[in-house]
Formats: C-alpha cells, sequence, structure tokens
C-alpha cells in the first residue's frame, strides 16, 4: 500500500519545481466509496491527495486530452511539465502515447504507483448503495476493508476486484521518475478464455449477442474520450466530410461506430479497461478490444505499451506476415 | 376523480390491456434499465431503481425522422406522428415526468414544435412513486418534486406494498382509468391519508441537497470566476450527463442521403462535445470545456429558470451517478453559493 | 422455397482493385473475353494500401454482400509496400467481423497480378460461391427505416 504522507511529501516536492507546471493525481469523491481525478496547481493543494483502491481512473488520458487554445501574441507557450500519477496499466498508456510521438518524453513527470489491483464501483455500490461517505477502501491481505459511517466491512478481494486486475500481467509501472512504493510482482494472467468463449459460438449467435448490446448504445462517445489512446485532433466520429459514421443512432450505425473504436485501438490498446468501466449502458467494450489484442499478440507477436521505441503495429509489416486468409 | 386500488397481481392483465397501445415500460437488458417498447407483458421491469436512459426518448427520440426527400424532387413528405398511436409509458419515475414538463415550455414556447408535442399529446404517463430513492444522489426534493411528486403523470401509482393506490390526475389520466375499470377496485378509506405519510417518509430518506434560492440571479456574475476551470479540470467532454438527464434537449440536425432517397434528421446534440457550436469558420464560441460546463450549468440553473420559471433539473442525480470521473452538479452550486 | 431463394440469390460484391496488378489482370480477363460471374462491382484505387478498412464496413452498410481488396503480390507492390500494410489491415478486420457474427465469406483479399486474368476469374468465382452460400447480408446494412 502507498504511504499517503509519502504520496504528499513527494507530490509538495514536485508541484513545488519550477519546471512544473500541474500535478494530476486522486482525491476523495463526492460520495459513497468514489475518489475522482485531482488536479494540482500549488504546495498548498496536496494535502487533498490520496492513493486506495477506489483510484480507479486513468490519469494517462489527461495528458493528451487537453484542450490547447492558440496562444496570443507575443505571449510565449507553457511548455512546463505535467506531473501524473498512474498505475501498472496506466503507465502502458503512456509508454504506447509515447511511442506514437504523441509527446516528447521530457513534457511529462510520471510518479509511479505499484499497485494490488482496484476496485469495481459497480460491485462496491450494489453492496453498499446508501452510503453517503465519504467511506474508504483499502486492501489487507486478501481483503478489501471498508470503513464509512463509523462501521468497518472486511469483503474478500476476488469479490469487489475489478475483471481487468484479474487478469493484470503488469502491476508496476514500465515508465516512472519516482515510484512510490516497493515494486509489486506480477500477481495473475491472462488465458483470454472470455474471448475464446465468444470465438467457438456461431456466427448468428455472436451477431444477437452483439446486436443486443449495440443496440443499447447512445452514442455519448464516453469511451472514446475516457480512452488515454483516443487522442486524435480529428477524430473519425466527429468528421463530417466524408461523414464515415452517421450521427443517427441504429443499429447499423451503432455497429459501424464499435467497429471504428475498437480497430481503430488494434495494436494499441493496453488493456486499462476505462471504456467499459465507464459505459453508462454497460457495453462489454473490452470483449472487443481484447479480441483485436489477442489477434495482434498471436499473428505478428505484438504487445502494445510495453516499448516505447516499437514501431506501431499498423504502419509496419513483416514480408512473411500470416496470409492463410489471401486467395 | 377519486383514488381507486389496483393490487399488484393484476398489473399483468392491466400491461396485457395496455398493449393494444404503443405500451413502454422500464425493461432490462443484462443489468441495464431503458424504457423499450414491449410487446409482451412479461418483458415489463417494474421492480427498478430508475432507468439508465430516461424515458424523454419515448416523446423526444434520439433520432427521429423530420421528413423525406427524393433527390431532383421538390415534395416533401413530412412525418405523421399521429402514426405512431397512442402510446402509454408505465412505471416511470416521478422525477422523469415532472421533466418532461419542464420541457413542454421549451417546445411549446416562440415555436411550436408540432412532433414532440403531438407526441406528448399522444403519450399518457402512469408514474410510481418512489418508496426507497432509486440512488444515493437523488435530490428531487431540493427542486420542488417529490418522490410521490404528480407533475406531467396522468396517473400515479402509489406503491402501498401489496398493491397500487391509482391515482388518475388529468383527463387522460380518467381516460385510462376508464380503459381500466374491470381491473380496479374502490380504495380502502385509510389509503390516501397513508399515501400522504407514506410520501413524507420517502422524501425523508433523501439525503442529499441544495437550495436553489439565488443561484439564477449569481451565476451571471461569476462568468469569468476561476471556479469553472477547477470544476472543469477531471471533464472528459463526453455525453453522459446531458444524454441521460431527462430535461436535457439540444438537438442537431442531419440530412441523410441513400441512394437519391433521403432524410432529414433531427438527433440528441450535447453541449459537453467539442464540436456544439463549433462554426463553420473553425471559431468555437466555447473553446474548452470549461466554458461549456458553464453553460451546462448556467443553462439549467440560470437561463432556463429566468425564461420558463423553472430550474431545468429534476434532481434525478443520473449525471452524479454515472459521470466517469464524479464531477457532481450539487458540489458545483455549492461552490456557486459560496463564491 | 427457401432452398429456390437461395440459389436464386445473387450477391453484390464491391471489389477494391489496386490500378497496377490486379485492376490489369480483371481487364485482361475482360480483354481475353473470359466468362466470369457478373456480380462483382470493382472500384479501382491506386494501391490495396489506399483501401481504409472502413470501406468494407461502409460497402456493407450500403448494401453489399461481399467485400474485395485485391493488390499486387508481395514483393511487387508499385509503392513497394503498400500490399503489406493492407495485408495486416484485412487480417485484424476479418478476424474481428467474424468475432461480430460477420460470416468470413464476406471479406475477402486476393493477389491478382496484371498477367492473371485467368486467376481473377477463378477468385471472383469463389468470392460469389462463398457469399451465396452464406446468403444476403442482413446484419448491419443501413435500413430503409421506418420513420
Amino acid at each position: 500500500m502507498v504511504d499517503v504522507s509519502k504520496l504528499r511529501e513527494t507530490a509538495r516536492e514536485i508541484i513545488s519545481r519550477e519546471d512544473v507546471r500541474e500535478l494530476i493525481g486522486y482525491r476523495a469523491g463526492t460520495y459513497g466509496f468514489r475518489a475522482r481525478p485531482a488536479f494540482v496547481y500549488d504546495p498548498g493543494e496536496v494535502d487533498q491527495l490520496i492513493f486506495n483502491p477506489a483510484c480507479v481512473n486513468n490519469l494517462a488520458t489527461y495528458i493528451t486530452l487537453e484542450e490547447k487554445l492558440p496562444v496570443p501574441r507575443g505571449q510565449e507557450p507553457d511548455l512546463r511539465k505535467v506531473a501524473v500519477m498512474v498505475k501498472g496499466c496506466d503507465s502502458r498508456a503512456l509508454v504506447q502515447q509515447m511511442a506514437e510521438n504523441a509527446y516528447e518524453r521530457d513534457r511529462i513527470l510520471v510518479i509511479g504507483i505499484p499497485c494490488t489491483g482496484v476496485v469495481d464501483m459497480d460491485k462496491v455500490q450494489a453492496r453498499f448503495p446508501d452510503v453517503l461517505g465519504p467511506g474508504e477502501i483499502s486492501l489487507e491481505g486478501d481483503k478489501f476493508v471498508l470503513i464509512f459511517d463509523g462501521r468497518r466491512e472486511e469483503i474478500p478481494k476476488e469479490e469487489l476486484l475489478a475483471d481487468k486486475c484479474k487478469r493484470c500481467r503488469f502491476p508496476t509501472p514500465l515508465v516512472y521518475d519516482v515510484l512510490l512504493d516497493e515494486e509489486v510482482a506480477p500477481f495473475a494472467t491472462d488465458d483470454y478464455s472470455d474471448v475464446e468463449a465468444l470465438e467457438s459460438r456461431s456466427q448468428d449467435e455472436k451477431w444477437a449477442y452483439w446486436e443486443e448490446k449495440f443496440s443499447r448504445c447512445i452514442r455519448c462517445y464516453s469511451c472514446r474520450n475516457v480512452c488515454p489512446m483516443c487522442y486524435c485532433n480529428d477524430c473519425i466520429l466527429d468528421r463530417l466530410r466524408p461523414q464515415w459514421i452517421r450521427r443517427s443512432v441504429d443499429i447499423s450505425e451503432n455497429t459501424a461506430f464499435h467497429i471504428a473504436r475498437a480497430y481503430h485501438l488494434a495494436g494499441r490498446c493496453i488493456q486499462c479497461g476505462e471504456c467499459q468501466r465507464v459505459c453508462p449502458v454497460e457495453i462489454p467494450l473490452m470483449e472487443l478490444n481484447r479480441k483485436l489484442y489477442k489477434d495482434v499478440e498471436e499473428l505478428y507477436d505484438f504487445e502494445p505499451g510495453v516499448k516505447v521505441d516499437a514501431p506501431p503495429l499498423l504502419s509496419s509489416y513483416r514480408p512473411d506476415d500470416p496470409e492463410d486468409f489471401i486467395l | 376523480m377519486a383514488a381507486k386500488k389496483l393490487s399488484k397481481e393484476k398489473v399483468g392483465e392491466v400491461l396485457q390491456e395496455l398493449s393494444k397501445f404503443r405500451l413502454i415500460t422500464p425493461v432490462k437488458s443484462d443489468d441495464v434499465v431503458l424504457f423499450r417498447e414491449i410487446a409482451d407483458p412479461k418483458e415489463a421491469f417494474l421492480e427498478y431503481g430508475n432507468s439508465t436512459v430516461p424515458p424523454k426518448k419515448v416523446v423526444f427520440p434520439q433520432t427521429e425522422t423530420l421528413f423525406r426527400f427524393t433527390i431532383g424532387n421538390p415534395e416533401l413528405r413530412e412525418k405523421n406522428v399521429e402514426e405512431e398511436g397512442t402510446t402509454v409509458i408505465f412505471g416511470l419515475r416521478p422525477c422523469d415526468a415532472r421533466a418532461m414538463s419542464i420541457v413542454d415550455k421549451l417546445f411549446s414556447w416562440d415555436y411550436e414544435d408540432p412532433y414532440y408535442l403531438k407526441r406528448r399529446e399522444l403519450t399518457t404517463l402512469v408514474g410510481m412513486t418512489c418508496v426507497q430513492p432509486p440512488s444515493i444522489n437523488c435530490f428531487c426534493t431540493s427542486l420542488q418534486g417529490s418522490p410521490f411528486g404528480k407533475d406531467g403523470l396522468d396517473v400515479l401509482l402509489v406503491d402501498m406494498g401489496d398493491h397500487f393506490l391509482f391515482q388518475p390526475l388529468t383527463e387522460k389520466g380518467a381516460r385510462m382509468e376508464e380503459t381500466l375499470a374491470s381491473y380496479l377496485e374502490d380504495a380502502s378509506p385509510g389509503d390516501v391519508e397513508r399515501a400522504s405519510s407514506m410520501e413524507e417518509e420517502a422524501k425523508g430518506k433523501i439525503v442529499r441537497s441544495i437550495d436553489p434560492q439565488g443561484i439564477a440571479e449569481k451565476l451571471p456574475s461569476l462568468w469569468e470566476d476561476p471556479l469553472w476551470k477547477r470544476v472543469s479540470d477531471a471533464c472528459l467532454g463526453c455525453g453522459i450527463c446531458t444524454f441521460l438527464c431527462p430535461t436535457c434537449h439540444c438537438f442537431d440536425m442531419q440530412d441523410e442521403v441513400e441512394r437519391g432517397e433521403g432524410r432529414r434528421a433531427r438527433m440528441w446534440d450535447s453541449c459537453m462535445f467539442c464540436e456544439y457550436t463549433l462554426h463553420a469558420s473553425g471559431h468555437n464560441p466555447r473553446p474548452t470545456r470549461k466554458e461549456r460546463t458553464r453553460n451546462r450549468i448556467s443553462h439549467k440553473y440560470s437561463y432556463y429558470p429566468k425564461r420558463f420559471d423553472v430550474i431545468a433539473c429534476v434532481g434525478c442525480g443520473r449525471c452524479i451517478s454515472l459521470c466517469p470521473v464524479n464531477i457532481d452538479i450539487l458540489e458545483i452550486l455549492e461552490q456557486v453559493v459560496e463564491a | 422455397m427457401a432452398e429456390a431463394t437461395q440459389t436464386d440469390f445473387q450477391p453484390n460484391i464491391v471489389a477494391f482493385l489496386c490500378n497496377w496488378c490486379s485492376y490489369a489482370g480483371a481487364d485482361l480477363a475482360g480483354t481475353s473475353r473470359t466468362q466470369y460471374p457478373s456480380n462483382v462491382r470493382v472500384i479501382r484505387v491506386m494501391c490495396s494500401g489506399r483501401v481504409n478498412p472502413m470501406f468494407v464496413v461502409n460497402a456493407l452498410q450500403e448494401g453489399a454482400d461481399g467485400v474485395l481488396v485485391s493488390g499486387c503480390h508481395p514483393g511487387d507492390c508499385h509503392y513497394m509496400q503498400g500490399n503489406y500494410y493492407a495485408r495486416r489491415r484485412f487480417k485484424l478486420m476479418r478476424n474481428f467481423l467474424e468475432y461480430l457474427g460477420i460470416e468470413p465469406e464476406r471479406v475477402r483479399m486476393s493477389w491478382v497480378s496484371a498477367s492473371e486474368g485467368a486467376k481473377w476469374k477463378e477468385v471472383i468465382e469463389e468470392v460469389v460461391e462463398g457469399v451465396k452460400a452464406v446468403g444476403p447480408m442482413n446484419k448491419f446494412q443501413r435500413r430503409q427505416l421506418n420513420w
């Protein structure tokens, strides 16, 4: 577990530096057990920072989400660093962003958090719907300990752990300038049994499954916006000429949208699971991303978000790539 | 119009009876509750808290054809909403019904929107009370609403445990009572009094609140306040808070053409999207999420009450519960009050 | 009756052919007066690497029952490597569509050189047979919506 006083002290040092503009971390949410992103600009603000298993957000998103206004004539752009707290999975987003030359390594200052797993907030909410909070979650051994309204509840880790953490192979950040705790050894493996189970069904069964899911989509684009890898200035979904995907919400456009979203992440998705977490209508988006992830690994022996100097999958090739499907 | 009693065993038969209309009820799809047109009463899922997507989409569809055209032919074929027929939304919550009565003011204001208003006219709203608040983030009682609220509803079903108290509230409600007469019994005399004490009890279970007094007047003075940057720092710019809001009603127009046949359709838009109010020149008067968040709050709590005398928020709490980064409208309003 | 409809079904196939090899190959089949199924509608592009995978999705939405992307043989690309990029893209897209329940017979890729008029005929025959076997596309095409 990360020691909060050490975290705040590190943050205080970092935000006091002249070459750091802001620090992105976590703070307590407004109700229940939630935690939320915190933006710190001043050493006086570091005491709100926390880290616990409720800190689910992938803060790497904010590096590329910034909306830059044109710099007024006569003014210099603010080139100071952005400091960001990342868990193991989140750090892979930074690696992949840098592999794609989204920004230079020295633009960011990475505070790494070795992570033992975060909760699935929906599962917490379902068990304790009436907690106004603030409630605190911590991990003790193989149990999550929830403290709220003067009560203390212990729940087996397995029951509240987020699904992505059950398959996590990178609990310790792959890139960091400061590491807040001892490295955590990988504690899980991934066998893609969920993807394989779906692959083995008939075509009509698969379509029936996805048709139901896609028909629920309201196209709020939260899956795109939360994604650290979705940072195109001119997104295919917003273009009008050509309008690749229409704005109308029906099964045809929703399907095209979900194909485009997942496919644009082929060889890029780092499995932080944020898209599926935020989806208000609970479309299992990770089952789409993971299919592509699995194929990319099997066909091209490629894993995104682990090497900063890896060439992007779809703008590289090997002469002996598989071509059994070609007539 | 006297209250009647509807026993819970008869709800299935009532839904069967109502399926001669276009019948829309909450439906469970995986773990998500949505409003959908149902063919079989068994699909209805009435033991729910509140739906993820509000039933506003029934009267204000997310995508709606206004007219069709053929390339090269100046004739436009307008949508006839009448063809959709009489619609019944069964089992919606009082906050969502109240939201419709708020949005009505906009669509019947300087321009009377024929599509929306016709659909409203054809739709009967049969609401169900919230005995338990559906969410920790409910705050309807701060905004003149109530878990037993009647605004916008044609019939209110008060959940009395083993039966409903059937309260017709409007002419459409009275017609509904006639339609369902054979399933209704006379209410027992104590029920009405018991309902009002239950209402007080249900109101007491709502834990979150805001005092909206003075916010509408104060918001314009905070136009350049640094609070907008701070409250929108974490915003992702997605459409969850607006698309899932029962009172948000912004829309966009699109022409879609398919091999010479086309339609003009309107579809929901969100003020949190980066293309919202983007000009053809590339200029955007709301260039960042700061301005867009300010617009969302100001529209609900300042522009709308100034024009229509009612806050365009019903306190359903969806935007709080479903926000991926826990941006909390109550916290923003508290900061507005304190600023 | 249903079976009769199945055999009567004439699929619409959209084919994206590269300018330098496959289009010339199809042209050769034509000038050689080779008979092959007329279900295919050709769109000429400069290179198979120019075919955005969303073309396939949009074609299926717009009423195609199958899509073929055809380019030069590996090593022969006029632009050196366009077909290699295309090969990765369409392998992934084809697998992905299959995962959603879109039959892989609908998304095909071939290498046809400028001299392979006879191979073009074989490719088209196989594509058309494959799509006929899985029937009309009925999953996510843009329908004439009822208002």
